[in-house]
């Protein structure tokens, strides 16, 4: 058997003999671009997958063993600044109240994202002093453009509103039961590029209310997907999905 | 419930210097997860020339390195309450974020390297985390045993890609090697390796 592989045009549809080890690849690191795009999408369809991935993950793992020690500068002071300047991290911030009319969540949200829109007068303007005089006028505080999306359940179950507000930058999501309660619920926006990023975890109870990090506003955009995975109690160790995702919505504008 | 077994006493006697090390380590860990500042300073102290080591290796330059250990300590402390000592050695977990959080940087430069770094400030330590050295023994002689029936080709294009956190792109730049050719030798080194650990 020749060990010499086909000199080009190995592609990645399987040309050469190698089977598929894209769970490895993406472990490893060495994708890059669209084959890593489509293999973090994989990640997020595929539970099987993903569990490939963590093994592989683990395969490695005894190599950090050997990984040196280098003197790392004191930067504590600094991360401690961060942190406290930073209370909004994405466990922590689970500014979530629970609100009264809960109970129109389920039935309105079903509606998908026109209800959303009609929500979203509610929770805009919730916050609004409720005797601002009607001014059709250009406004002093003009509206910062806003997104929706209905977050549908793989399988059964009430789809999940969320409604960004740009201008708090804060993510506003109705009461999800997508997990039991020995793991989190946890929200992830997956931009044009394809890859997932972490918003935070969902209550398991009531509705969540979650403040974006700077980057993350950024990649909150229409087209952009919202997906619902299921992590360990606490969120994805990794910072990338590692269980199966349970929903799914498209951003739009309102 | 915190009640993890670290809080018990070890047996007397039998208490090796890397337990005793690798319990401290979990218990900085797991303490972070219930925000005790302490305990991050602590799990700092332990951690941060290991991890700085990822990321100056990964990164590259010694700035980008900075930047990205001070993420990667943001992101332990939001994320450790999440940490499960049973399911993984805390410098994996601890690792595995720098290593993810170093590699998003590097992808995010859009630039190649298509050198290894040559100027990689001194090592302290060369030795395994002393945590990590006895109930990972298993793990390691079965992927180091398992590394060595690859083609040595193979071997190091999967260990550099690991220590280094390259693309397939930069593999193969680096070996002056077709793209095909290099994702070939990997992918049927990874194959090869899948066999042996998990046949």
């Amino acid at each position: 058997m020749s060990d010499l592989p086909p000199p080009e045009g190995v592609g990645p549809d399987g040309l050469d003999e190698a089977p598929d080890m894209t769970a490895a690849e993406l472990a490893l690191g060495v994708l890059d671009g669209e084959e890593r795009a489509v293999a973090l999408r994989r990640v997020l369809a595929d539970p099987d997958f993903a569990r490939e991935v963590e093994r592989w993950r683990g395969h490695l793992a005894p190599w950090f063993d050997q990984w040196p020690a280098i003197k790392a500068p004191d930067i504590l002071a600094r991360i401690e600044r961060s942190l406290d300047q930073a209370p909004a991290a994405p466990v922590a911030s689970l500014i979530a109240k629970p609100r009264p009319r809960s109970a129109i969540w389920p039935g309105v949200a079903a509606l998908s994202s026109i209800a959303a829109a009609a929500l979203l007068i509610v929770l805009v303007t919730r916050p609004l002093a409720p005797l601002s005089p009607p001014q059709p006028a250009p406004s002093v505080a003009p509206l910062a453009p806003t997104l929706v999306a209905s977050i549908t359940p793989e399988g059964k179950g009430t789809p999940v509103t969320a409604v960004y507000d740009k201008t708090a930058g804060t993510i506003r999501l109705t009461e999800a039961s997508l997990t039991s309660a020995d793991h989190s619920a946890e929200l992830w926006v997956i931009p044009a590029d394809g890859t997932p990023h972490s918003l935070g975890v969902l209550r398991t109870r009531g509705a969540t209310a979650l403040t974006l990090r700077p980057e993350n506003r950024q990649r909150i955009a229409a087209g952009a997907v919202l997906a619902v995975t299921v992590e360990p109690v606490g969120g994805s160790p990794t910072g990338l999905p590692t269980g199966p995702v349970v929903a799914k919505g498209i951003l739009s504008r309102v | 419930m915190t009640d993890h077994p670290l809080d018990a006493p070890a047996p007397s006697g039998t208490t090796s210097p890397e337990a005793a090390a690798r319990a401290r380590l979990v218990d900085a860990l797991v303490r972070t997860g219930e925000e005790d500042r302490a305990a991050f300073r602590d799990l700092y102290a332990l951690t941060s020339a290991k991890l700085f080591g990822v990321c100056y290796r990964i990164c590259g330059e010694r700035q980008a390195a900075e930047d990205v250990l001070h993420d990667v300590y943001l992101t332990i402390w939001r994320r450790a309450g999440a940490y499960d000592p049973l399911r993984a050695s805390p410098i994996t977990w601890l690792a595995t974020i720098a290593r993810n959080r170093a590699i998003d940087w590097q992808r995010a430069q859009k630039i190649r390297r298509a050198t290894p770094i040559e100027d990689a400030p001194p090592v302290i330590d060369t030795a395994p985390l002393a945590s990590e050295t006895m109930l990972q023994d298993e793990a390691s002689d079965l992927l180091y045993g398992c590394l060595q029936g690859l083609e040595a080709r193979q071997r190091d294009a999967i260990r550099t890609a690991f220590f280094d956190g390259v693309t397939y792109a930069e593999l193969a730049e680096r070996q002056s090697i077709p793209l095909g050719t290099m994702k070939s030798w990997v992918r049927r080194g990874l194959a090869k390796l899948k066999e042996c650990l998990e046949g």
